[in-house]
């Protein structure tokens, strides 16, 4: 344990001790009621963080899974006379299924018709459960009574120990899985969707994934509020519920469960912020001085456009003069919730957990967790001399008769060749000539027009890259797709997911009994990066890298996955002479090990200095094959690529 | 919504089909009205790749403030032309306020920003104009009218003859203008336009601006049918989300079909269900469509770039 | 006539150029080679404005432009006919052609009988586009769109034309056909800033040339002097 968990999770405990002692302490229905909401908000929030936050998607069906958890629990309880564990259960399985279902189509969508189709959902739900009379009372609402747990009926402090207490097992849950591979998975998706295919990681399926999980728990907050209530009415607020939501995840500071929760307790007091004129000046006042102090400092250190520094100043400064001229704040709730929001999305997109975080981080100084002594390479890269069923020099990977057009243009035209296992095959050709595309199709970011590709004989999938980077096949991109918000360590350890056994599980995961795995996953990534020579920037996001060791780093990842076939797509791309003449060993290196390499290239020296065959392409066409040597001279590719020479 | 007139028109109607019939026109004709707002979503993607979401807010404000006008006794074809103002002022306002700076920063952080603002004018037209819902007047006849068998009425054909009027017109606009083209040329290639001398950020100020008064438009013809209050809002921007989503963000002549297709859907689907499944069949026309073909139905595919 | 001076500009974090200084005088052809990746095509993008350069400057004509918009800088007379070509697929020929003096055209109406003269020119040097005048610019061939790049850029009269790649992904006798027109308009006076793969080419038709390494400018000369050196051949022409 070094100084960092016992700060983080040092603090974790004292917020839990000290909410749990409240009730104790104070004696007051209204209190306990606040700090009831604040649990089941922070449950609620928690979920909606998944999907806004760490898969960067705009959800506005959070409302919808709250309303449609707290309907499930009401039916258990009054059609099925279910007990409470029974009503939270059902309630979360019917926000995971709903919210699985909901994703399947809706997240191969982007941005805006993502947020569409949640917001259709939403509108649906309303729509039914307003209409199913028979199911949900309708317009005359639902009302129960909190079933006993273990035959002993809960008093309202021990439901809010209740809540509380699933409120800490979601958060340990939570914090346990972003933690690991899928917080990385998640991280990776949202700076490169395609890399992260290309990693054999799935995108898709995480995003599904990710989204049903928080749509899960908006189920079980659901359930708690209606244990919480006894009573519910149809959804006629469910829009504004949706923006209200959106704006504690917001506020709150998105990707951290701080962040979360700090937005629930703001959910659960805003009603009395509206409802008591003097705190809302107070509090309207103070973030007008915010924004100003804010607006001052951006524009004086130019880290702030000009609108981004205004913009706040005069959302705020219209509720502060809002805050005197209007006769009732609750007529103008909705202008009121538009506009913190609007100051905070425009002026503190990180949120208030953000700001705390790095302000914490400048004073405190907290320090990194040590990383574990690395692995041996042979154990992460084996060897692969035979073992293998295919022998040195047979054919491994084939294509036949390979097209790809662009609406009219050809870009891969009946291409067949073969790359023999072992060997690095090089292939060159004028920009444009369809090298890039042959690769993509190869390794499944497309799809083939006609013709197939064979990888020991079998058919590799097709437009899939996912399905073929667990073929075995890896590849690096000649527009660095790294992910850049990670570090280079965090970018081994995304490629090597799927190597080890408990972290696959989601419930081991979940539970926190994948620790162990995680350090040799570290171990693992470590070994990786000392053979490309990266082992001293291990914790450097990916993004503050130098050029070249982005470049290293790409084939570290790539390598991570143990394939079959390594596809470089320009790896000496930009690269200054030394870092070429690196690259080189890099490769080299790789290939000792057994890798069989296809590299696309346009330095004539890497090419002729690594690979045992070359194929040139032009116009998407093959117009030659050999050795390096037998193509420099062959006369199509002198004409049509390398020049007439001086 | 005119469930009224469709009460009528069912018990006049002694047949099934015809009701039917009867049915699909009035739904079709409102639904131009869907696909009317979702041409607008079509207008601000097609330079941006942005669209409002508050944009039920903007058909709302310019309705009441259409309304306002006429009730100081300004003259109705005087209104249109203010009211489309008003629209194309607002748009604008949209653009800068909650637009501008998420493009600029490459996020999607206007889709948050287009809500917040549509939450606030709704907010402000409950405080201004009230909750209740008012009747719009209009000098178009609502007598109606028998063709083939089917009854309309001059106010829901004034529907078919705006939305096509200026459908129409923008299309005009973007096919014989070169400041048309210019805004094509930044919808194919932002970059290459720039190149050309075309300001994006002007074209983009000018796409929501179009939008602005296409909602503009869509307000003032759909009031004189369904009364003008804060609910219309989100009433209408769903139905104008799922024509745009199940039609696709590139073409004109898909949200035309699409929303004449949901409107007579939704029209026959609150006689046969009831009136409170009216949103249903639209919102589940969307899912599916989704679930299908997620670029729209009349949308193109796009290649995924390295 | 287009001076570049310390020029630095990059994508995010990553800095592709690390200042790089050339110029190119009125009436010359000036090419600029390098490998892949060393920075030409960001030079080109700094210079128009596609980006914006975090250091540096740019003066066309005597006049800073480096922070303007890319489209005022184009409206100031700098063409440029960027890499892949990036016609407006949708868009007809003659559209493309007609936008591409969209500085110099009224925006409404009556632009069509301004634009005749300059239509013509271009279509007596692209004898073929003439052909395809209705045609979607997205079905051409690439060699054609790249000859409608190139119209369109000089549609708009200017002072300086930047082209990017011209003979990218073309076949050989199509790239022939390419240096001949910049042959052409070399003849005609046009100054001209050729950033090109094929060093060999680019250089029989330019009065000076600029090798560019990893963002920066290694080696300047004329082409005859280009050619003698070493480093150069090493790596570009041999």
């Amino acid at each position: 344990m070094g100084k960092r968990l016992v700060i983080l999770r040092g603090a974790e405990l004292a917020m839990f001790a000290l909410l749990v002692a409240v009730p104790v302490a104070v004696r007051n229905p209204y209190v306990l009621g606040l700090l009831t909401l604040l649990a089941i908000y922070g449950v609620l929030l928690i979920g909606l963080d998944i999907s806004v936050g760490y898969l960067g998607q705009v959800n506005l069906a959070q409302a919808a899974f709250l309303g449609l958890g707290a309907y499930t629990a009401g039916i258990v309880i009054v059609r099925l006379h279910g007990g409470i564990g029974l009503a939270c259960g059902a309630a979360t399985v019917v926000g995971l299924l709903l919210g699985a279902l909901l994703a399947l189509p809706s997240l191969r969508l982007e941005g805006p018709q993502f947020a569409l189709a949640t917001l259709s959902f939403t509108a649906l739900s309303a729509t039914a459960l307003n209409e199913m009379e028979w199911l949900t009372g309708g317009a005359q609402g639902l009302s129960l009574v909190r079933p006993p747990l273990f035959g002993h009926a809960l008093s309202a402090r021990e439901f809010y120990w209740l809540c509380m207490l699933l409120l800490a097992l979601v958060w340990m849950a939570l914090r346990n899985l972003l933690a690991g591979q899928w917080g990385r998975a998640f991280g990776a998706l949202r700076d490169s969707p395609i890399a992260t295919d290309a990693m054999g990681v799935g995108t898709y399926r995480h995003k599904v994934a990710g989204f049903a999980l928080g749509s899960g728990l908006g189920g079980l907050a659901g359930a708690l509020y209606a244990l919480d209530f006894q009573y519910l009415q149809p959804l006629t607020y469910v829009y504004e519920l949706t923006v209200v939501l959106l704006m504690g995840v917001v506020l709150g500071g998105r990707k951290s469960l701080w962040g979360a929760f700090v937005g629930a307790s703001l959910v659960a007091l805003l009603p009395n912020l509206l409802s008591n004129r003097l705190l809302f000046e107070v509090i309207s006042g103070l973030g007008f001085v915010f924004a100003i102090v804010s607006a001052v400092r951006g524009l004086r250190h130019k880290t702030m456009s000009r609108f981004q520094a205004v913009a706040p100043v005069i959302a705020t400064g219209m509720l502060v003069v809002g805050g005197f001229v209007v006769a009732n704040t609750e007529d103008w709730r909705k202008a009121i919730f538009a506009l913190m929001l609007f100051s905070v999305v425009v002026g503190l997109p990180e949120g208030l957990m953000g700001f705390a975080a790095q302000f914490f981080s400048r004073i405190l100084h907290i320090p990194p967790q040590p990383l574990p002594e690395m692995s041996a390479l042979e154990t992460v890269l084996p060897a692969r001399r035979e073992g293998g069923s295919t022998e040195a020099g047979a054919p491994l990977l084939e294509l036949r008769n390979l097209r790809r057009y662009f609406g009219g243009v050809k870009a891969v035209d009946s291409v067949s060749m073969a790359v023999r296992a072992g060997q690095v095959h090089g292939l060159i050709g004028p920009n444009g000539s369809g090298k890039s595309t042959l690769v993509n199709v190869v390794s499944g970011l497309y799809a083939p027009t006609a013709g197939e590709v064979l990888l020991r004989g079998r058919p590799l999938p097709r437009g899939s890259l996912f399905d073929t980077a667990r073929a075995g096949v890896a590849r690096t991109f000649q527009n660095l797709q790294l992910f850049s918000g990670l570090t280079a360590l965090e970018n081994v350890m995304v490629a090597l997911r799927g190597a080890y056994p408990r972290s696959r599980s989601l419930l081991l995961v979940l539970l926190g009994l994948a620790h162990r795995e995680e350090r040799r996953a570290q171990a693992d990534a470590l070994a990786l990066l000392d053979f490309v020579g990266l082992r001293d920037q291990a914790l450097t996001p990916a993004r503050d890298l130098p050029y070249g060791a982005q470049r290293f780093l790409e084939i570290a990842r790539a390598v991570a996955r143990k394939p079959e076939v390594l596809i470089l797509d320009e790896p000496a791309a930009g690269l200054s002479q030394p870092d070429i003449v690196r690259q080189m060993e890099i490769i080299k290196r790789v290939h000792e090990r057994g890798v069989t390499i296809i590299l696309i290239e346009h330095h004539m020296d890497v090419v002729s200095g690594l690979c045992d065959v070359v194929t040139v392409l032009d116009e998407g066409k093959v117009i030659a094959e050999g050795s390096p040597v037998e193509v420099k001279r062959h006369p199509a590719v002198i004409a049509a690529y390398l020049g007439a020479g001086p | 919504m005119n469930t009224a007139s469709i009460a009528t028109a069912a018990i006049l109607t002694p047949a099934l089909t015809p009701i039917l019939t009867q049915l699909a026109v009035s739904g079709a004709l409102i639904g131009l009205v869907y696909a009317l707002i979702a041409y607008g979503f079509q207008l601000t993607f097609a330079t941006s790749k942005s669209i409002n979401f508050g944009q039920g807010e903007l058909v709302m404000v310019s309705a009441f403030f259409s309304l306002t006008l006429i009730t100081w006794g300004v003259p109705y074809w005087l209104v249109v032309p203010a009211g489309l103002l008003f629209g194309a002022a607002l748009g604008l306002f949209v653009e800068r306020a909650a637009v501008r700076l998420a493009l600029e920063q490459k996020g999607e952080g206007w889709i948050l920003l287009t809500i917040i603002l549509g939450l606030f004018l709704n907010s402000v037209a409950e405080n201004v104009w009230g909750r209740d819902d008012h009747p719009f007047p209009t000098p178009i006849s609502s007598n109606a009218l028998h063709v083939f068998g089917v009854t309309v009425t001059p106010v829901e054909l004034s529907v078919a003859v705006g939305v096509f009027a200026v459908m129409g017109l923008v299309e005009l606009f973007k096919r014989k203008t070169l400041l048309g083209k210019a805004f094509e040329a930044i919808s194919a290639d932002r970059d290459a336009g720039e190149l050309m001398g075309i300001s994006a950020t002007h074209t983009v100020m000018l796409s929501y601006a179009l939008s602005g008064m296409v909602a503009a438009l869509a307000g003032i013809l759909v009031s004189p049918i369904t009364t003008v209050g804060p609910t219309m809002a989100s009433a209408l921007i769903l139905k104008a989300f799922s024509v745009a989503v199940v039609a696709g963000l590139e073409s004109g002549f898909g949200v035309v079909v699409i929303g004449m297709f949901l409107g007579a859907l939704e029209s026959i689907a609150s006689y046969q269900l009831g009136s409170g499944w009216r949103e249903a069949p639209g919102l589940v026309l969307l899912i599916l469509a989704l679930a299908v073909r997620p670029t729209g139905v009349f949308g193109k595919a796009t290649i995924r770039k390295v | 006539m287009l001076v570049v001076t310390d020029l630095h500009a990059g994508y995010g974090a990553s800095e592709v150029l690390d200042g790089a200084t050339l110029s190119v005088k009125a009436g010359t052809v000036v090419a600029l080679i390098g490998a892949n990746g060393a920075g030409k095509t960001t030079t080109m993008r700094a210079i128009s404005g596609l980006i914006r350069p975090s250091q540096g400057t740019v003066t066309l004509d005597g006049a800073p432009v480096h922070q303007l918009p890319a489209s005022r800088i184009a409206r100031l007379g700098l063409a440029h006919a960027p890499e892949g070509r990036k016609v407006f697929g949708p868009l007809s020929v003659e559209d493309n052609l007609l936008l591409g003096a969209y500085r110099l055209l009224p925006h409404f109406f009556g632009f069509r009988r301004r634009a005749a003269g300059d239509l013509e020119r271009v279509y007596a040097l692209f004898p073929r586009l003439r052909d395809r005048r209705q045609q979607q610019a997205g079905t051409l061939s690439g060699g054609e769109q790249q000859m409608l790049a190139i119209g369109r850029a000089l549609m708009a009269r200017p002072k300086v034309m930047l082209l990017d790649e011209p003979s990218m992904g073309l076949a050989p006798v199509i790239v022939q056909e390419v240096f001949r027109t910049i042959e052409r308009l070399k003849q005609e006076g046009m100054t001209m800033l050729l950033v090109e793969q094929f060093a060999q080419a680019a250089l029989a038709v330019a009065d000076y040339g600029y090798v560019m390494e990893r963002g920066r400018i290694a080696v300047e000369g004329t082409p005859a002097e280009l050619r003698k050196n070493d480093k150069v051949i090493a790596a570009y022409l041999g």
